[in-house]
């Protein structure tokens, strides 16, 4: 709370300009991506966790870091191998001799951070890629009979290659669900690509300023989660998720409840990020892919016919008249 | 004041969407209900469909009457036209700032603000119109102007139905008729009477829903035609059969269980209820066959009942030129009934001929006797010459009794010829009455049927 006077904070046009300007700082470390930028800069107002899937040298790391820098929070990377031990995320008790004797410390993992990039978070082992479940649903760690409480705002943005599966774990459903977003990081067009290349290969690093800290970016979630939905707005995002229940043989199993709330959140923070106040249609619309394209489970009939996740959320989506 | 001027401004699009809802619905309803009525005027040239229009109309009618209570019933709410007002890219603001009116927050009342600066700023982009596009409107009134088209353009098909709703009519008025004679003759058949009567009673009944189903599937003017001249003989039929039951009750002689009194009055209900018969199937035979028996006059009637009482002109009468002596004898009503009925007479003026053989006219009197029998009467034509005589008591062929005479045959008119035609029309309704009482194997009734319809061709 530094830069921002307390005051501001209860005028909500302010505190969304601040946020916006945050977006446009990011854009800066950033070149194309938008979409993405957007997503993640939702899931930073919602507190939800990112999965980032895309190819390798998109841009990932150098996003994860940008937003550290704009809002001013502490970062580590964490590299998934298959040997990643669970202890190496979370930490773990040493023994430390002081003037008193042997005494156990908790040595803190690189989980203890505001933003942790989980880096091809499916090559580690299910039991290393569980030692992750607690922090990011209860933003604690557990370690022999103690936790620690992660300080706050906590937020996991783990990435997977879609292409190389060998040698790979895929994450179970349980933690699948606990990331709000699962972001498709798309290759950049040739513009963008020039764009990339002239900013990383250039003499000059873009300066990317500072523009809201930690207290002020949980002021603005707390904002972001009393902005109002209407019912009938509330009514289509649960029809939404109900849908994905009704009978589709291109569903093996539909959407957590997890998903409806991952949805309402999503859909207040991308009003609030458009200078809104009020959630609409097309929040929940756009919303909808991000949030439940790694909640639906595809049925047999789907992957044979090659039909993806996408897919079915627009039809839902189509279905599903206003 | 925010919330006031919200909510102002909401009503007067909610009722600018309730008016164009009705006129939508309404328009809706009138394709709707001109494409029923333009298919009912399309199948009446397919099929004999006389209420056509009126169907058609009355289509349009519900229709649109459906339309206007829909629109009345499911009449668009506040919070459904802040929806509506949403989607000219308002972005749910304005029902967000509706269903948050009366809660307070700085973030309720921003939200509020914005709504309406976005209002203030795009309300013009509101545009709700009353009515539809002007192509729906040219296509509703070519639909509304086909209907009175097809509906005035000829057919035979049209020239069918219209016989054919004259043909219901008609036969639903007698079916009505029979009904209520029914009716009465059931209430009769209540009392408490002999098994005899009760038996004849229910015999007429019968008789008489034989007929009203024959009435009921008549689908062409001959069939009714030929229906109902078989109505009208059996309502002269029944009428001598009632006046004589009613005769029998009143004289007590084949009925013990019931009192004098309810007796007298079953006889006048009946007799009542016979008068009328003959009345009807009087009128009804002398428009068909038998024009030249019903020539005589009512006063006639009562003339002839007097002097079949009292002088010797009950001759003329019981003579049988209307037998309205025997009816004339016993009350107005009979001599109403005797007037033309030939059966009907034929059972009052037995009473009278028993009337007239103990004071004057015994002769007459003894003839109408013999119509008083519930056996069905021979017509027989006797010449002026023979009729005439004084001594009209016995056959002029076989020179029986004259009793023996009268228990088997009864009427018989004063030099009256009966033409083909009325013979020819007895036949028939004998043949229809055979009919209805199940006399002939039922192989044989089209065929009895059509020879008598050939003579009608």
């Amino acid at each position: 709370m530094d830069i921002l006077d307390k005051s501001l904070l209860q005028n909500p046009g302010y505190m969304a300009q601040r946020v916006a300007a945050c977006e446009l700082e990011i854009q800066k470390g950033m070149i194309g991506q938008r979409e993405i930028i957007r997503q993640v800069m939702i899931a930073m107002l919602t507190g939800g966790n990112v999965l980032l899937e895309g190819m390798p040298g998109l841009g990932k790391t150098r996003l994860v870091s940008t937003i550290a820098k704009v809002f001013d929070l502490s970062f580590k990377r964490i590299q998934f191998t298959p040997d990643l031990m669970p202890s190496d995320v979370t930490g773990t008790n040493i023994i430390i001799k002081n003037e008193r004797g042997s005494v156990f410390s908790f040595e803190r993992g690189p989980v203890f951070a505001n933003l942790v990039l989980a880096d091809e978070i499916n090559r580690a082992t299910p039991k290393t890629q569980s030692a992750l479940l607690e922090a990011m649903q209860e933003h604690t760690v557990t370690v022999g009979n103690d936790s620690h409480v992660l300080a706050e705002p906590f937020l996991v943005l783990a990435t997977q290659n879609p292409i190389e599966n060998e040698g790979t774990y895929p994450l179970p459903e349980a933690q699948l669900d606990r990331f709000m977003f699962k972001i498709l990081v798309r290759f950049p067009s040739k513009e963008e690509l020039r764009g990339i290349v002239e900013l990383t290969e250039g003499m000059q690093s873009p300066d990317i300023q500072r523009q809201l800290d930690a207290q002020g970016l949980l002021s603005a979630r707390a904002l972001v989660s009393q902005i109002p939905i209407a019912d009938a707005v509330m009514d289509y995002l649960l029809e939404v998720v109900m849908a994905t229940h009704t009978p589709n043989t291109h569903i093996r199993e539909g959407a957590s409840p997890r998903a409806a709330q991952a949805m309402i959140r999503a859909a207040r923070a991308k009003a609030f990020l458009e200078g809104r106040f009020n959630v609409s249609f097309q929040d929940v619309k756009e919303m909808a892919y991000p949030v439940l394209r790694h909640r639906i489970l595809l049925s047999f009939d789907a992957i044979s016919e090659g039909v993806n996740e996408d897919q079915i959320i627009q039809r839902i989506l189509e279905d599903k008249k206003i | 004041m925010g919330q006031r001027e919200l909510i102002r401004i909401i009503r007067s699009f909610q009722r600018r969407l309730n008016i164009a809802d009705v006129i939508q619905k309404s328009i809706m309803a009138l394709y709707v209900g001109a494409g029923v009525g333009i298919l009912f005027q399309a199948a009446a040239f397919v099929v004999p469909f006389y209420d056509a229009a009126l169907y058609s109309v009355l289509a349009l009618l519900v229709a649109l009457l459906t339309a206007v209570l829909t629109a009345f019933v499911k009449r668009t709410s506040m919070r459904q036209t802040a929806l509506v007002m949403d989607r000219f890219g308002f972005e749910e603001r304005i029902v967000t700032a509706y269903e948050n009116i009366g809660q307070e927050g700085a973030l309720i009342e921003f939200q509020r603000d914005d709504a309406m600066s976005q209002l203030s700023l795009y309300r013009d982009r509101i545009r709700i119109p009353l009515f539809p596009s002007w192509k729906k409107m040219v296509l509703l009134l070519v639909l509304l102007s086909v209907m009175p088209v097809l509906a005035l353009l000829p057919s035979a098909v049209k020239e069918r139905a219209k016989e054919l709703h004259a043909v219901r009519q008609e036969a639903r008025e007698k079916t009505k008729e029979i009904e209520e004679l029914v009716d009465s003759l059931e209430e009769f058949a209540q009392q408490d009477l002999s098994q005899e009567h009760k038996a004849a009673l229910q015999e007429m009944i019968e008789r008489l829903e034989s007929s009203q189903m024959e009435c009921e599937q008549a689908v062409s003017s001959e069939q009714l035609t030929a229906a109902s001249n078989k109505l009208e003989y059996k309502y002269g039929t029944m009428g001598s059969e009632l006046a004589a039951l009613a005769q029998q009750l009143q004289n007590g002689a084949s009925v013990s269980t019931m009192t004098p009194e309810s007796m007298q009055a079953l006889a006048e209900k009946m007799q009542t209820m016979g008068g009328m018969e003959l009345a009807e199937g009087d009128s009804m035979q002398s428009g068909s066959n038998q024009n030249g028996q019903s020539g005589n006059g009512s006063q006639n009637d009562q003339n002839g009942g007097q002097d079949g009482a009292g002088s010797p002109n009950g001759q003329n009468g019981n003579g049988g030129q209307d037998g309205q002596s025997g009816a004339g004898g016993q009350n107005g009503q009979n001599g109403d009934g005797s007037q033309d009925g030939q059966n009907g007479d034929g059972g009052q003026n037995g009473q009278n001929g028993q009337n007239g053989d103990k004071s004057q006219g015994g002769q007459q009197g003894d003839g109408r006797g013999t119509g008083s029998s519930n056996t069905p009467h021979d017509y027989v034509s006797i010449p002026n010459d023979i009729a005439d005589t004084e001594n009209l008591t016995g056959n002029a062929v076989n020179h029986e009794d004259s009793t023996y005479f009268r228990a088997q045959n009864g009427l018989s008119w004063e030099g009256v010829h009966m033409s083909h035609e009325a013979v020819l029309g007895n036949y028939e309704q004998k043949a229809y009455e055979g009919i209805a009482a199940g006399r002939y194997p039922s192989g044989m009734e089209e065929v009895i049927k059509q020879y008598f319809s050939s003579f009608n061709q």
